[in-house]
């Protein structure tokens, strides 16, 4: 009777698991349909949107399954016609835990789940597969099998492990207790209290045959199930878990859980036929992991004073240094570095807050700059602001004063460590950059109001925050009086757009690099003021242009700005790529000469780097023009 | 031109006071429609068959749908044509009368959707007329007219669904019946829309 109905119908009985129904019902289903246009790049829903009433099918076109993790967008799976998503209701109450978008322009069936439920309580096979479908984990890549059928909803996506750890190898017992197989247990237990161990290997032939754990005397002789004169043999656990000698942390964690067993064997070869080398225990893994960034962290928190923290400032240099020869992805570095950094930083104003006794009103320390956007990895400078919260006027000479002193103790502190205050003053025991939250909106607004006209102070860095110390709202207060007057000024996106453009050019016209004509860094090329800051400025013009809060980095703020304006994200994911490249580099180079990197020197790079260089440079351009075409700069150039 | 005073005392039917009253509210849903008629004179031909469907919230609801072929015998015996085609065909068949008062029950305030819609919107009025109702209320939406927007074309050259079918990458129906070139022009209708932004 619906000749539309049954042309749908018609279609839905190809694919699974329609093809289980008959006709009729197909036709039921198709009355109840909703028939959706999706333009291309059109969301249909995502992360955390509430869940809609239908599933759908693809009836013609492609939409994308995606999670985004880290401001990373991580593709699941492509549907095409036919496939099935959107399961979720079906199974579970809470949101959407993936993105569902138009790859191309889309038309897509919404079957009601309040309609098709019937068919699936009716019909078991009809159930299975969307239960087996649900709990299908289509990340996984073994799932070909299942590919094109019917795609999964159910999401396991675990954050990213820190990479660093895996690297680590372990340091562990290499002189094990061996002993022979018809030793008495009271003889073995005796060994190994003289020896402070936990176990034992039983070794035929200086082969391993078993081990004995202090579970094992526990569960077998203190119950009382064999005597303390029994020979060992009888109560060892048989076979022992080797492996070879340079296994890494997180082999020897798997195999541990894997085996559900406490204690490793390290043979030469790594099988049981060969000589026993050590023994790696469970504490073994916790000391390990204990010499990652997080015990520096921990040492930061028990620092007291700031030759404590010179150590732990030393220990990250070397670990970052160590981290870049093991080629570990720039962005984990900077990550885990900044941490540290910060956890620094937070102690040194810690200290000072101990030493002065507590502050007479809420404030935030903000870290600005390089360290706002958690991108240094290098010898580094300290900029950062005090912000504190608004005090009665009789009282705010005393609250001031209270914080520039605080300031000035965290900032002599912070110098012992090796941070050197910011050469143009942008620190927080300055006078100027010390004051409450209305003084600090004044400055925001005057900066943003009269860009360029009296204050040549403003400069972009006053807009890469981050907060080390103190009260998080006054952070977002902050946020929140730039975000809001941003809105209305074009004058003030104009001035940032002028001020990205006004960088000198990398490249010559005919492709050299521009480099220093003189001083003392003579025929070098400047990566910071011609490679890194045109990126990271037009980074932070489109991130506020844009709306984006909270992420400073330039690197996800690139990531960032290519999810939301997708009409240029190729732009942004070539800055962002680029900008990582051009970071490396500079690490590079200031590890090798023990400086800030800024300036590289052309002549030991090879032919290959050189090129990989230049081409680094390129997006750049790219922006720039998209700059040009967004904003009007007629204004100040 | 002084139409309006000569039906100022005039008593409609039932049906078409109900279908007025409707419009106290504007509506949000949208009525695609393809008739298929005798041929062009809106004075002398007249529907053969209604095709529609509903487009709400940027969905077409296929449960949402309105079929029906009229049994013009007057007509088709006037003209000698044959009636076989009618009697052959699966639809639901009504006579004239019947068939547009469904249609006006099934549309009530929607805003109608078609191609090159101001004819059917003729045709249907001068059926309503022997009816002794007044004139279609409803606003109408040509998807000939949104294209020529959207892609700035100022020609009277007209556009058939076929071509516009190519331009915007949607299967063409086999034209089978009105009611599936109704949901070629609503799909069509999605994608200008959301194109134009409406």
């Amino acid at each position: 009777m619906n000749a539309i109905a049954e042309r749908i119908a018609d279609f839905l009985k190809q694919y699974q698991p329609f093809n289980i129904l008959s006709f009729e019902e197909l036709k039921s289903v198709a009355l109840s349909i909703r028939v959706i246009n999706l333009e291309k790049n059109k969301t249909l829903f995502q992360i955390n949107d509430i869940l809609h009433d239908s599933f759908y099918v693809v009836a013609s076109g492609v939409i994308n399954l995606s999670v985004i993790s880290d401001a990373e967008e991580t593709l699941l799976n492509k549907c095409i016609e036919g496939d099935v998503f959107g399961l979720r209701p079906f199974f579970a109450k809470n949101n959407y835990m993936m993105t569902a978008k138009a790859r191309e322009e889309s038309i897509v069936y919404a079957i009601p789940i309040a309609a098709f439920r019937p068919f699936v309580a009716q019909n078991s096979e009809v159930l299975n597969f969307l239960l087996e479908s649900f709990a299908n984990n289509t990340a996984n890549p073994n799932d070909i099998e299942n590919k094109g059928k019917f795609l999964s909803d159910n999401v396991v996506f675990s954050s990213k492990p820190s990479e660093i750890q895996y690297f680590q190898t372990l340091s562990y017992n290499k002189t094990p207790l061996k002993i022979d197989k018809l030793t008495a247990v009271s003889q073995v237990a005796q060994l190994m209290t003289d020896n402070l161990l936990d176990n034992v290997i039983i070794t035929q032939q200086n082969l391993p045959i078993g081990i004995v754990t202090d579970t094992d005397m526990r569960s077998k002789i203190a119950t009382g199930r064999y005597s303390i004169t029994t020979t060992v043999d009888k109560i060892m656990s048989s076979p022992v878990i080797t492996v070879n000698e340079n296994v890494s942390l997180a082999e020897a964690q798997l195999l541990l859980l894997k085996y559900n067993v406490s204690h490793l064997c390290v043979t030469s070869d790594g099988s049981d036929k060969s000589e026993v080398k050590g023994v790696i225990s469970e504490h073994d893994l916790v000391v390990a992991q204990a010499s990652n960034p997080g015990i520096l962290i921990k040492e930061t928190k028990r620092s007291n004073d700031a030759n404590d923290l010179k150590k732990v400032r030393f220990k990250l240099s070397e670990l970052i240094k160590t981290s870049i020869a093991k080629n570990i992805p720039l962005l984990h570095i900077t990550n885990i570095a900044s941490e540290i950094n910060f956890a620094i930083f937070k102690r040194a104003v810690e200290l000072a807050v101990l030493e002065l006794g507590s502050p007479p009103a809420r404030f935030a320390w903000l870290s600005i700059g390089s360290q706002g956007r958690k991108e240094q990895l290098l010898v580094t400078d300290q900029d950062n602001i005090l912000v504190f919260e608004d005090v009665a006027t009789e009282k705010y000479r005393d609250v001031k004063d209270y914080f520039i002193k605080l300031a000035k103790k965290t900032v002599e502190t912070l110098a012992k460590t090796g941070y050197i205050p910011c050469t143009n003053g942008h620190i927080a025991s300055n006078l100027q950059w010390c004051k409450s939250l209305t003084d600090w909106a004044k400055q925001y607004n005057n900066w943003m109001d009269t860009p360029g006209e009296k204050s040549n102070e403003i400069s972009g860095a006053f807009f890469d925050y981050e907060i080390a110390f103190g009260e998080s709202k006054i952070e977002d207060a902050l946020t929140d009086i730039i975000f809001n007057k941003s809105k209305k000024h074009t004058l003030f996106f104009d001035y940032l757009g002028n001020d990205a453009l006004r960088k000198p050019a990398p490249l010559s016209f005919f492709k050299k690099f521009n480099v220093e004509e003189e001083g003392i860094n003579k025929d070098k090329f400047d990566i910071k003021t011609r490679g890194l800051m045109p990126l990271i400025d037009g980074a932070r013009l489109f991130a506020i242009s844009q709306n984006i809060k909270g992420i400073n980095n330039t690197y996800l703020r690139f990531k960032q700005l290519a999810i939301v304006d997708s009409k240029h994200s190729e732009i942004f994911l070539n800055c962002a790529d680029a900008f990582l490249t051009l970071s490396k580099f500079r690490t590079l180079e200031g590890l090798k000469n023990d400086s800030s990197g800024q300036y590289i020197n052309l002549s030991e790079l090879s032919k290959v780097d050189k090129e990989i260089l230049k081409n680094a440079l390129a997006p750049m351009k790219e922006l720039e023009d998209l700059i040009k075409d967004t904003f009007q700069l007629t204004q100040f150039s | 031109m002084f139409d309006w005073i000569k039906n100022i005392n005039k008593e409609y039917p039932e049906i078409w006071k109900n279908y007025i009253s409707k419009f106290e509210k504007r509506s949000n849903r949208f009525v695609v429609l393809s008739t298929e008629t005798s041929g062009l004179n809106p004075n002398k031909d007249v529907i053969l068959s209604f095709g529609a469907i509903a487009v709400q919230d940027n969905s077409i609801l296929i449960g949402d749908s309105f079929e029906v072929m009229l049994l013009q015998y007057v007509y088709l015996h006037d003209n000698g044509l044959s009636n076989e085609f009618i009697i052959e065909s699966k639809q639901p068949k009504l006579g004239e009368r019947e068939a547009i008062q469904a249609f006006l029950e099934y549309i009530g305030n929607a805003i109608l959707v078609g191609h090159r819609i101001h004819f059917d919107v003729d045709l249907i009025n001068v059926a309503l007329e022997k009816l002794d109702c007044g004139k279609l209320k409803n606003e109408a939406l040509d998807i000939e007219i949104m294209h020529k927007k959207l892609k700035d074309i100022s020609s009277e050259k007209p556009i058939s669904i076929d071509e516009l079918c190519e331009i915007y990458k949607v299967p063409k129906s086999e034209r089978l019946s009105s009611s599936e070139d109704a949901y070629t022009i609503a799909l069509l209708f999605l994608k200008l829309k959301s194109k134009l932004g409406l």
